[in-house]
């Protein structure tokens, strides 16, 4: 053992320098004051009492959280809708789906968000489907630069996500179990209900909360496609590092943003262990 | 079996509803940098290279895109070094508190929101009085990656024998030549593999990059400067070469994937949950 001894001691200083300093230095900046666009260095609550009094800060946190919990149901439903359908294919098909699944997962996200940007717009794909069906007589511009825009793009965006963790999920039932489960004369229905639902379903939790912290702090998203509805937590962060500079005040905004997401991935930890049915 | 089939036919419309929403916007992008569109219909007759042939005389892109090959490649460098000793390490003593400690600091860039790794980077660079360019980008691409290049190379050293390990000691073998000759030949394809797929998010990266890039912009963050401004054809044609380029990477990835031990994929998906 001794022998790793040195290596020990370089990596952990690695991970101090670079990853638990920073993250405990941006923790204490929320507890600095900004005073004539300076920040003092004497530690006080003030932005955090600011946060909490402020109401538009407060509908802002609590908009995008719900915004998050809807694109995780959503994508929960077409996700495990879909994980389902490629497992039932032959294991060929599986493959080939899997890929074209994790294919997206390696592009470029703000590429993908544009490319919403040209479905959802006025001259875009939608509306001229809309169009050519007679639904609507012109284009309809209420499609972009809105809440429902970040929806549907974050929701298309990280749909992946959900989908995969689930795929894995179902690979690993065993075939037996599902022998089992038909010898003892369970309809199908009932196999998937006491049998596959069960075993599967951790791995679909572990896709809808992932969902949920990636969507919680997105700013990429609402920024491009949100318009001034779409107004999220996420950039109210973002905008405390551009315009606003009030770097103190977004470290305490994010505070809130990191104890949500880590609270959720703790959460996601726990569920996704196959004990907790027992 | 006929129920199969009932239950099939709702599930293959989502199925269908999901690729179709993936791919779609996607190729609209790949066509309208080619094609341009009239009355909501692609027009056909249109092709033309001339967006292209924009792109090159901006010279700004060509600067960015270096910046992003140059993080990139030193970005995975660092990552492997770092991700495969603390892999060793772990995996040398197993159960141990400190180096289930280690694996979960080595997660955290990667696990918590971007923003909150980008910006504690910023925060953090600007108390020690670092600049931001290319130096900071890096350090960001590397804590980021390395928990991806970590998973692969542990799970590769998981399958690994101890017996190996063992025999190489036993027969004299010091540590620095058992790792030569004994860990180092067994992680090539690993490495590959989680070199490949880092360099490929280090290249798309956005939102830790936003933060740490002063006046050197990377790819996408030049990318993302040009769509606040509007929806043009030359972004298109952009977009569609830096796609043309994931999907290289991703086929060399899949390829070495395949070469690696172990089924198709599993491995890089139990590493983000």
């Amino acid at each position: 053992m001794t022998g790793y001894v040195p290596g020990a001691i370089v990596l952990w200083a690695i991970c101090i320098l670079f990853i638990l300093v920073p993250l405990s230095s941006f923790l204490a900046y929320g507890f600095l004051p900004v005073v004539d666009n300076a920040i003092v260095y004497e530690p006080t609550f003030d932005n955090f009492v600011n946060i909490v009094s402020n109401s538009s800060y407060r509908t802002t946190f609590l908009r995008t959280m719900l915004l998050a919990f809807e694109v995780s149901a959503f994508n929960f439903v077409l996700g495990y809708a879909t994980a389902y359908f490629i497992w039932r294919r032959p294991p060929a098909w599986r493959n080939v789906l899997v890929i074209a699944l994790a294919i997206p997962l390696l592009m470029s996200y703000i590429i993908k968000i544009y490319a919403m940007r040209g479905v959802l717009g006025t001259n875009g794909l939608l509306n001229s489907a809309l169009l050519a069906l007679g639904v609507a007589d012109e284009p309809v511009s209420a499609l972009l630069f809105n809440l429902m825009a970040v929806r549907i793009t974050l929701s298309i965006v990280l749909l992946p996500f959900m989908v995969l963790p689930i795929c894995v999920a179902l690979e690993r039932i065993a075939p037996q179990v599902l022998q089992a489960a038909a010898d003892l004369g369970a309809s199908e229905i009932q196999t998937f209900r006491w049998v596959i639902l069960p075993l599967s379903l951790p791995g679909a939790i572990v896709g809808a909360m992932f969902t949920f912290v990636l969507a919680s702090g997105d700013f990429l998203a609402p920024e491009l496609v949100g318009g001034i509805e779409g107004f999220t937590f996420g950039r109210l962060v973002f905008s405390q590092f551009g315009l606003a500079f009030n770097w103190p005040l977004g470290a305490a905004l994010s505070v809130l943003l990191m104890v949500v997401a880590l609270v959720v991935i703790s959460i996601a930890r726990r569920l996704s262990n196959p004990r907790w049915q027992s | 079996m006929t129920r199969n089939r009932i239950i099939d036919v709702p599930l293959a419309a989502v199925a269908v509803l999901v690729y179709v929403s993936l791919y779609l916007p996607i190729l609209l992008v790949f066509l309208l940098s080619f094609f341009s569109m009239r009355r909501g219909k692609v027009n056909w007759d249109s092709f033309s290279l001339s967006w292209y042939a924009k792109l090159f005389e901006n010279d700004a892109l060509g600067e960015a895109l270096w910046n992003s090959l140059l993080v990139g490649s030193l970005a995975v460098a660092a990552a492997a070094c770092f991700a495969t000793s603390a892999a060793i390490l772990v995996r040398s003593q197993p159960g141990r508190h400190s180096a289930r400690l280690l694996e979960y600091v080595i997660f955290l860039p990667f696990l918590l929101p971007p923003i909150i790794t980008g910006l504690s980077l910023l925060i953090y660079f600007r108390e020690a009085g670092v600049g931001r360019g290319i130096f900071t980008i890096t350090v960001g691409h590397t804590l980021f990656v390395s928990a991806i290049i970590y998973r692969i190379v542990l799970t590769r050293l998981n399958a690994l024998s101890r017996n190996l390990v063992e025999a190489a000691l036993d027969l004299g073998a010091t540590r620095m030549q058992t790792f030569r000759f004994i860990i180092l030949p067994n992680l090539r394809m690993p490495l590959l593999t989680g070199g490949l797929l880092a360099f490929a998010l280090s290249f798309d990266e956005t939102m830790i990059t936003l933060f740490l890039s002063g006046t050197d912009a990377t790819l996408p963050v030049r990318l993302y400067a040009m769509m606040r401004v509007g929806f043009t054809p030359t972004i298109n044609a952009l977009v569609t070469l830096i796609l043309g380029f994931s999907i290289l990477l991703t086929v060399a990835v899949a390829l070495a994937w395949r070469r690696n031990a172990g089924p198709a994929g599993k491995t890089s998906r139990e590493g983000r949950t």
